[in-house]
């Protein structure tokens, strides 16, 4: 009886172990693909130049968290690390602007060295937040990338429309017909570029059957997809002495802004989602389908040049966007491309949490006379909040002179400070 | 004897004349849908900001670019900008280099691409350490260089500079600091000739208050311009159009002229309308274009205005006396000539004369400053929307003058047509004869001018999708312009030969038989009766005819 006992113990422990050892396997999966985010703090430890992109690529704690496809890519594209370290920061201040007013902030704080990841514990969770980090990082590189293009400072953009479901690299035969591609019909948009290497990028690590992984995949084409969509015609007419019988029009990338708002709509609106049985080979499988409308809306052109084009590459980049999530309440409508898509509730975000990498809301400014969540009420949990007076610098009386020709009494520049006290409302640090 | 080919010719030799014109006009069309690239494209250049070199204000020899081995940029950051109090005012500079790269190589112009027209966007942020207006006005010193292969890397040319004001408006949702202004676009400069390799356009905004320059505008953190070009491709066809169409209507033309000539007659009006009309479409077939392979020739955007509208104008007197000819009435035998219709065509003439001075005013000073354009100044759009309101008025005049004419002479034929049966066979046949012209015209004329409406209007109708929705296999702007012009061309052909003296009397006159053996195949059969040879022409035949009656 004591034996059995003992041998049940031991049987339990050792299911204890491989749970745990599973379990953390699995939480080093979840943030695979997302390691990269840390491009974002390049050279900050020592704070040493600006971000250029040879230092980026010297850089070995950042070229340690890429993974071995993005080390191609960044060889193969000289200047893109450092448009995807400036989509990242960018993505970190437009999380914490459309965050500034929730108790979850979108705060880097917990990011002290290499390996953890970014924002912090709570990307090993499938919740909401998660949903919009993903969401929003995709869509800054997508925006980024394709900028850097407009900027000229990535050289290996494409400029051939057909081009665009080919891995993205410069090789020489196909240079010598770009040249002619330009003359005879211009270049494609830049977002042509933008999207087809941010997918690569950014979707390198999510290679797994998991839901979670699914979800990543999900929520990073929604980010790129309404970069895509957000972007606005404009148009101008030069014919004949100006008059519009000839008309030519464009799209214009938007505001980084416009994305953020977009996508903390959808984050408001996120869906949960479920495990779906046949999680492949689903006949509905809308993001195949979305996927598929993408291609032919970004590149013009008619989608079966591009299949004829790469079919091989073609056929196993789709597999693996093709499959389909099951919201969680079967009365709701199944995901559309552009929604937000978790599996977790989101963990209370009031307290400080270790584990969970949260950190409160203690210490975080309020407004007492809103009722919404920025509210001190809500913000604050109930713990209460102070006052605080701070000084601030509101407006300079500034005196321009841009022209030496002015009289040389007026030249030297004066700054006139005017300061203000305003009243700030903090939350509590201590609970009780 | 007499009257014009159109009138001789059989139904059978006149429906493959008709269906060969519209099989190349389908040809036209096609060419510019399958082989042609769109007319043109874009290529939005974002500005890398600069740190400014001292002393740039009046020195035009400095010039800052971003890329090649001895780029001279000291790259500004958002984050440096942000930081700086006044938000680097003043210190900075707009760096575009032209164009961009891609796929690894450095593109350049080629000089196929004809144009170059710059719009400029900007980012414009909320700024607390400034005041912010909606609409207001920006000051820029914009100054343009070039350089081409086998300059020096930093071998940059003065091209033009200017400091030129600009109207900003601007709508902001949310007047946060987060926020950013959405702003129109701003045009700034048209180059009419794209002779050199690279082009570097260098904008500072300067902001000064003795100047009163730039105050009130937020925190520019970016610049983008639109670069639109004429696509190489486009450019291609469209010469070899040209190329074409030229020769032939030449030819054309020298034909008639020959066969006017054979008459024993001086022309008539009719006929040297057909001739100025030929040679106006001549001159827009002319293909100048080749020239700006070897030579800059910044008037080509004006070259090109013009000759469009001496074709138009051409185009719009000839109708207007066509119809007139047509009138049936007579007023004795002073036909002959343009000066009893200098108050139909004087409405032409000023609605072409305003818009010529409208272009001079614009494109004219471009040559000198192609930063200019006459919209920015309150006089000046004044001025331009005076003449554009002057042009308008007398395309509007002009129309119903057309109108009532045409009105006019289908009453007239409908009175003759009601007398008709009474007429001698002869005298009827003449008749007919003038009817079946007009009316072959008035088709022709109508089903062109409405082909060319329904392709703006679709051309219009796509434009706006075809960004997203573009049809691979048919290039539609293309398609249309090719189409449109071919079809001009083809028009003013035909008409030519059309109504190009008939040379059928010949045989009358000498050979009977002939004709009997003709006569099942010709629709309108000569007047044998008539053997004066100065009065072929049958418009003045009728003249006296009616006069007799």
């Amino acid at each position: 009886m004591d034996m059995l006992k003992l041998f049940y113990l031991l049987i339990m422990a050792l299911c204890a172990y491989v749970n745990a050892d599973a379990e953390k396997q699995s939480k080093q999966n979840r943030g695979r693909g997302s390691i990269w985010w840390g491009i974002a703090k390049a050279g900050e430890p020592n704070n040493i130049s600006p971000v250029t992109p040879t230092h980026v690529y010297m850089d070995p704690a950042i070229h340690a968290t890429l993974r071995r496809k993005q080390r191609r890519l960044a060889r193969e594209n000289p200047g893109i690390l450092a448009a995807i370290a400036k989509g990242a920061n960018m993505a970190i201040a437009e999380c914490q602007h459309q965050f500034r007013n929730r108790r979850w902030n979108c705060s880097t704080r917990n990011f002290l060295q290499r390996g953890k990841n970014l924002f912090g514990k709570i990307v090993d969770r499938g919740c909401r937040e998660t949903a919009f980090i993903y969401a929003i990082t995709s869509a800054a590189v997508t925006h980024s990338i394709a900028r850097a293009c407009s900027e000229g400072s990535i050289e290996s953009c494409t400029c051939d429309w057909s081009h665009q479901n080919e891995p993205p690299q410069a090789s020489k035969s196909e240079s010598v017909s770009d040249v002619r591609m330009w003359e005879w019909g211009g270049c494609s948009d830049n977002i042509v570029f933008g999207y087809k290497l941010a997918r690569e990028f950014v979707d390198t690590g999510e290679r797994g059957r998991s839901l979670r992984e699914k979800m990543n995949l999900h929520n990073n084409e929604a980010g790129r997809v309404h970069v895509q969509s957000e972007m606005r015609e404009e148009c101008k007419c030069h014919g004949m002495s100006g008059s519009c019988s000839v008309k030519t029009c464009w799209m214009r990338l938007p505001n980084f802004r416009v994305i953020g708002d977009a996508l903390k709509d959808r984050f408001d609106a996120a869906i949960r989602v479920q495990v779906n049985n046949n999680l492949k080979n689903n006949n509905e499988n809308q993001i195949m389908r979305n996927n598929r409308r993408n291609n032919k809306n970004l590149a013009n052109t008619n989608s079966e040049t591009n299949s004829v084009h790469g079919r091989g590459q073609n056929q196993r980049k789709q597999n693996r966007y093709r499959f389909s999530l099951k919201p969680y309440n079967p009365d709701h409508k199944p995901p559309m491309m552009k929604d937000l898509v978790f599996f977790e509730q989101s963990p209370g975000f009031c307290e400080k949490n270790l584990r969970l990498g949260i950190l409160g809301t203690h210490g975080r400014q309020c407004n007492d006379t809103s009722i919404g969540v920025d509210g001190c009420d809500l913000m604050c949990c109930g713990r209460g909040y102070r006052t605080q007076e701070v000084t601030v610098v509101e407006r300079c009386a500034c005196t321009f002179h841009w022209c030496c020709e002015i009289k040389k009494d007026l030249k030297s520049k004066i700054i006139l400070k005017v300061a203000d006290n305003v009243v700030l409302k903090v939350c509590a640090t201590i609970s009780y | 004897m007499s009257g014009t080919i159109l009138e001789n010719l059989s139904g059978r030799k006149l429906t493959i004349l008709v269906s060969t014109l519209l099989f190349s006009q389908l040809i036209c069309f096609l060419i510019g849908g399958i082989f042609a690239p769109r007319p043109s494209s874009v290529q939005t250049i974002l500005a890398t900001i600069c740190l400014d070199k001292p002393g740039s204000f009046n020195d035009t020899s400095i010039w800052i670019y971003p890329r090649g081995p001895k780029a001279n940029c000291d790259v500004v950051t958002h984050e440096e900008m942000l930081k700086d109090k006044i938000r680097m005012a003043n210190q900075l500079v707009f760096v575009f280099q032209m164009p961009l790269p891609r796929e690894g190589m450095n593109l350049d112009y080629s000089r196929w691409q004809q144009n170059l027209i710059g719009i400029l966007q900007t980012d414009i942020a909320y700024d607390p350490m400034t005041y912010n207006k909606p609409d207001t006005e920006l000051t820029l010193d914009m100054r343009l260089a070039y350089r081409n292969k086998e300059d020096p890397d930093d071998g940059w040319k003065y091209y033009a500079s200017s400091m030129e004001k600009r109207d900003l408006h601007c709508i902001a949702d949310n007047h946060t600091d987060k926020y950013l202004y959405q702003c129109d676009t701003i045009p700034i400069f048209e180059m009419g000739s794209l002779h050199h390799d690279y082009y570097l356009l260098n904008i500072r905004v300067p902001v000064d208050d003795h100047m009163k320059m730039n105050l009130d505008i937020g925190f520019i953190t970016d610049l983008h311009l639109s670069t639109i070009y004429q696509n190489g491709g486009f450019t291609k066809v469209w010469m070899s159009l040209k190329s074409t169409f030229f020769p032939l209507i030449v030819a054309v033309m020298i034909w008639f002229w020959h066969r006017v000539h054979l008459l024993q007659r001086k022309p008539v009006l009719l006929e040297y309308m057909l001739i100025y009309l030929g040679a106006s479409l001549t001159f827009l077939n002319l293909p100048l274009e080749y020239l700006t392979l070897f030579f800059e020739m910044k008037f080509m955007l004006l070259l090109s205005d013009i000759r469009q509208g001496i074709f138009y104008a051409m185009l719009c007197s000839f109708w207007l006396v066509f119809a007139g000819e047509h009138m049936l009435i007579q007023e004795s035998g002073e036909r002959n000539s343009l000066k009893i219709y200098w108050r139909h065509l004087l409405a032409v003439i000023t609605g072409c004369v305003s818009l010529f001075l409208f272009d001079i005013c614009e494109r004219g000073v471009q040559l000198r400053n192609p930063f200019y354009s006459i919209w920015v100044s309150r006089f000046g759009s004044k001025i331009a929307m005076t003449f554009i309101i002057l042009g308008a008025i007398s395309a509007a005049i002009y129309f119903l003058f057309l109108c009532y004419m045409v009105w006019k002479v289908f009453c007239n034929i409908s009175i003759k047509r009601s007398v008709l049966p009474s007429m001698s066979k002869m005298r009827r046949l003449h008749y007919e004869g003038i009817i079946y012209r007009f009316k072959f015209l008035m088709l022709a004329t109508l089903l062109c001018a409405l082909l060319t409406i329904i392709g703006f209007i679709l051309g219009q109708v796509t434009d706006s999708q075809w960004h997203w929705n573009e049809n691979f296999e048919l290039e539609f702007s293309s398609a249309f312009f090719t189409g449109v012009y071919g079809m001009w061309n083809i028009y003013i052909a035909s008409m030519i030969i059309l109504y190009a003296p008939s040379h059928k009397k010949w045989p009358n006159e000498n050979d009977q038989t002939q004709e009997n053996i003709m006569g099942e195949e010709i629709e309108f059969s000569n007047l044998p009766s008539d053997s004066n040879p100065s009065e072929i022409s049958s418009l003045t035949q009728f003249a006296r005819k009616t006069a007799l009656d």
